[in-house]
């Protein structure tokens, strides 16, 4: 199977080092020869039709910045070229989300489905504006579409409720989406240290970004329960669509007061029947969806199932790429035989 | 108890039999103090409705109040009565049967609750349920201050509690942090 990297960065080389690190073991359990055919980032391109050195690609890109500079195979070459004219199977969209436009990860999907392409992605953007335009261009170029890493990072969530929860009605889901937020409110509660003093420490930690407002206002996690809503709810749904409220009011003293009470306070991200909504909310302490640090949670409500409740990690390059990776061997599993 | 004829329990769709007579389960919240529950339970006895059992919940949160379980014969027409002479009485019939009745909400609100006429706030949601438990903290007069209540409410009237919320939380800018 051959596959386009698109961006390069965190998760880009997360999964060039997972398929490098997996290389034996997805060839003896599941027969699948992956071959990286080209990577593009903001410089250009690498491309072999018959796979690149990851090594090579790795090492060119921490030492000039530029996967360009790749030794006789790096091109100035456009992203959208290189999607059009390169013989793959499938594209790996790790460009950075933009939850306004949703470009240039759009245009990167819809030109590899045009060209016979599957798509998988972490990428929010797209997803959380254009997800039924994007279904119907899978469906119209019969192509497979695969965003497990884009809700919750590692923690299996879409392809739980798809597949192994199958059969289900998936009524109601709800949790926590964003590590950022669950981290600040932890320490706050632990530490009873205001909420400006844990977002500067999250921001020199590196756990916080730069710029947090995405998280922060809890439009990141919007956007997470929009893709959940219309991906496994059915639902026709968009970022505007979602009440919105931050975390930025809380003080240590609310969760003090939540704790006289027997709750703590979690950003929570929710949508059933008729809500659709991203706001603090109160967690009972021995709620399973009390989960600490930086972790993210979902508790999904089936008719037959009843509740179904999953931990893991929200972000990280490694644990990210390990749902890119189970999104690119079920895609070889789909279509090996066609 | 009524008569002599054998004991016969039945457990069907979740409606209890004795003596083939329908017995009907109150779970009520009861204030912690002494002579509380006689105070409940003396009504529904002059009523001529027996009461088979009571049981306490302990497992249930209590946050000073507590649950309990009153097991009565079916008083028929009469159980209106029943309801409504008890929550005369202020006090809380939480479920009848397995239908829940009302439940206990918690809610934290940050802001400036006292400044922003905090008894208005409390008479604005009583008109969907009853606040009791109210708990402030001013860390400074010029910072947002919090609050904690609990609010018992008929489940059938949630939404609209979360309207007015939602109304009063965009007049006074205050934050209502919900357990639901
Ligand atoms: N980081 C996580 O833990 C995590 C978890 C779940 C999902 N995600 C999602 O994964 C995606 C990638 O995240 P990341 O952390 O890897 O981001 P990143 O480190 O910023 O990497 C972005 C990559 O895309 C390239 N790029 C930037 N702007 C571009 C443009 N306009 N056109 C084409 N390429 C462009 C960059 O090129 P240069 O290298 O030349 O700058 C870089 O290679 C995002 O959509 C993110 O939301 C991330």
């Amino acid at each position: 199977m051959k596959v386009i990297l698109v961006g390069f960065g965190v998760i880009g080389k997360g999964v060039v080092k997972v398929i490098d690190k997996k290389k034996n073991h997805l060839k003896s359990k599941y027969g699948l020869d992956l071959k990286i055919v080209a990577i593009c980032d903001r410089s250009g391109a690498a491309i072999d039709e018959n796979g690149l050195d990851l090594k090579t690609a790795l090492k060119v890109k921490e030492e000039t910045g530029k996967i360009s500079n790749y030794p006789e195979k790096g091109k100035n070459m456009s992203i959208v070229d290189v999607i059009k004219t390169v013989d793959a199977d499938a594209i790996v969209e790790a460009t950075p989300t933009n939850i306004e436009t949703g470009e240039p990860a759009k245009t990167h999907m819809i030109e590899a489905f045009k060209n016979g392409k599957h798509v998988i992605t972490a990428n929010k953007g797209p997803l959380a504006l254009y997800f039924n335009e994007l279904t119907s261009y899978a469906e119209k170029y019969n192509k497979i579409f695969r965003y497990e890493a884009s809700v919750g990072g590692a923690m299996p969530i879409i392809n739980l409720a798809k597949e192994t929860l199958a059969g289900n009605e998936i009524t109601e889901i709800k949790g926590i989406l964003n590590g950022t937020t669950n981290y600040i409110l932890t320490k706050m509660e632990k530490e009873k240290l205001d909420f400006d003093t844990v977002l500067k420490e999250a921001q020199e930690l590196g756990i916080a970004e730069t710029n947090p407002h995405q998280d922060i206002s809890g439009l990141d996690t919007a956007a997470k329960i929009v893709i959940l809503a219309n991906s496994i709810m059915n639902k026709n749904v968009s970022i505007k669509d979602v009440k919105l409220e931050g975390i930025t009011r809380i003080t240590p003293e609310a969760l003090t007061m939540a704790n006289k009470s027997g709750y703590t306070i979690k950003l929570i991200g929710e949508v059933s029947e008729n809500k659709l909504e991203v706001g603090p909310k109160l967690i009972p302490i021995d709620d399973p969806m009390n989960v600490k640090g930086s972790l993210n949670v979902a508790m999904l409500n089936t008719d037959l199932a009843k509740e179904v409740v999953v931990v893991g990690r929200g972000a990280g390059d490694i644990e990210t790429s390990s749902a890119i990776l189970s999104d690119i061997i079920s895609v070889y599993l789909r279509t090996k035989n066609e | 108890m009524k008569n002599n004829k054998k004991q016969k329990y039945n457990n069907f769709n979740k409606t209890l039999y004795y003596y083939g007579e329908n017995m009907i389960t109150l779970d009520l919240e009861l204030k912690d103090i002494p002579g509380e529950l006689i105070r409940a339970l003396t009504p529904i006895s002059n009523m001529g409705v027996n009461i088979f059992s009571v049981i306490h919940l302990r497992e249930k949160k209590t946050d000073g109040r507590v649950p309990v379980r009153v097991v009565i014969s079916d008083a028929g027409n009469r159980l209106n009565e029943v309801i409504n002479k008890l929550e005369e009485m202020d006090i809380i019939i939480t479920k009848v049967n397995e239908t829940t009745r009302k439940t206990d909400i918690d809610i934290v609100v940050v802001g400036h609750v006292v400044d922003t006429d905090v008894r208005d706030t409390i008479d604005r949601l009583n008109k969907y349920g009853l606040v009791v438990d109210l708990d402030l903290s001013m860390p400074d007069p010029f910072k947002e201050s919090s609050a904690r209540m609990k609010v018992i409410i008929e489940t059938d009237k949630l939404d609209d509690l979360c309207k007015e919320l939602d109304k009063i939380s965009e007049e006074k800018n205050l934050l209502f942090i919900k357990s639901f």
